[in-house]
């Protein structure tokens, strides 16, 4: 029983692999997606990841953020210089819920959306830089 | 031999015991015998004096070294995005299959609320008692005398990689064109000596995580924060007893 759930969810998480696979490295992707899928940002420090998913499960539309905080566009965002936790604080982008109101505050909670350089690789299905080399 | 010759023992002190067993001795004095020892060897009701040794950070005043070169890491503040990493093999040309720093990963369970990740950043723990300067036959590794930090006389390392296999903190790696053992040294021959006061990694850290500094200045911030008094302050693997100089504590 467990098992089959379990391949299940990994013939799941390829899927979402595949999808994840048709990217310009270096750049942050969308998808074809109904609910745009997952984002993966990579400016201006590797890497962070929002979950369409989530936010649309805890009751958000299209236009809670599209297109006065977001542009639909993927990229949009990274390309601009004040994409920076400073903004956030401010309210911009992400900041606008996640200001310890609405959502928990930007300044909180780094590693939920920070995955990091190896959890990027991770998603990619590269092999991680894990603490072995040479030791 | 005789309890009366015991008392007779200079008292060796509780400076050099690794904390471990100085629970094990508590342990087994309280709960096997009950024997109070009348502070001939070692006391029971001076545990209290004790604190200093079970605590992470040497006592103020009581540096051997000045500047006293450590480290703080604000460990849930790190994101992994390795620029530290990049610096640091940019300054020291590390070669890919080693580090002097890296960053280390676990998943931490949040119950019904899923997972989170934390990262742990690491690197030489410069120690005040160094295993790895212990058990080096050639001194190639040797602590700095002035400043405390672990060094490396890569002229004398004969690569017998028994420091590698010493270290706690799996910080050491052999560098294949150098034939000998490297390891992170505070960037003191690429940034120190130039005048720096930051490390690379601390200076490339866009998130604060790394702090570094000089723990007899009292007035920097690296001292503030490791003597704050709400704040918690953890060493890795303190059980070795080799005192490092890597203090860890969150934002």
């Amino acid at each position: 029983m467990n098992r089959s759930k379990n391949s299940l969810y990994r013939s799941g998480f390829m899927l979402v692999l595949a999808v994840v696979v048709l990217v310009l490295s270096g750049q942050a992707f969308g998808s074809d997606d109904e609910d745009g899928g997952t984002i993966m940002f990579t400016k201006p420090v590797m890497a962070v990841v929002f979950e369409h998913k989530t936010h649309i499960e805890n009751g958000l539309e299209c236009d809670s953020c599209h297109s006065e905080l977001f542009e639909m566009e993927t990229g949009v965002a990274e390309s601009k210089d004040d994409f920076t936790m400073k903004s956030l604080y401010a309210g911009k982008y992400c900041g606008a819920c996640h200001d310890g109101d609405m959502a928990f505050a930007s300044n909180t909670r780094c590693t939920v959306c920070h995955i990091g350089v190896k959890g990027y690789n991770k998603a990619m299905g590269k092999e991680t830089s894990g603490a072995s080399g040479g030791h | 031999m005789e309890f009366s010759e015991l008392e007779n023992l200079e008292n060796e002190g509780i400076e050099t015991l690794p904390s471990e067993e100085r629970r094990k001795f508590l342990r087994f004095g309280m709960a096997v015998t009950g024997v109070f020892l009348g502070g001939s060897v070692l006391s029971l009701t001076s545990a209290r004096n004790a604190r200093g040794g079970l605590g992470p950070i040497p006592e103020a005043g009581k540096f051997p070294y000045k500047p006293h070169y450590s480290m703080v890491i604000k460990q849930n503040r790190c994101i992994d995005c390795e620029r530290c990493k990049e610096a640091c093999v940019k300054t020291n040309k590390v070669p890919s299959y080693g580090y002097r720093t890296t960053i280390l990963e676990l998943e931490k369970d949040l119950g019904n609320k899923g997972k989170e990740r934390v990262f742990m950043p690491v690197l030489c723990n410069h120690c005040n008692r160094p295993p790895c300067v212990r058990v080096c036959p050639t001194t190639a590794t040797y602590k700095d005398k002035k400043n405390g930090i672990v060094m490396m006389d890569k002229k004398r390392c004969i690569g017998c990689k028994t420091c590698m296999a010493a270290c706690p903190y799996n910080a050491r790696y052999f560098d294949e064109e150098v034939r000998a053992v490297d390891k992170c040294n505070f960037c003191f021959d690429t940034r120190l000596e130039k005048g720096e006061t930051k490390t690379a990694c601390a200076a490339a850290c866009p998130a604060g995580v790394r702090i570094f500094g000089d723990l007899t200045d009292y007035d920097s911030e690296l001292y503030a924060l490791v003597h704050a008094p709400e704040k918690v302050v953890w060493v890795l693997r303190p059980e070795t007893g080799a005192m490092p100089n890597v203090f860890y504590m969150n934002d």
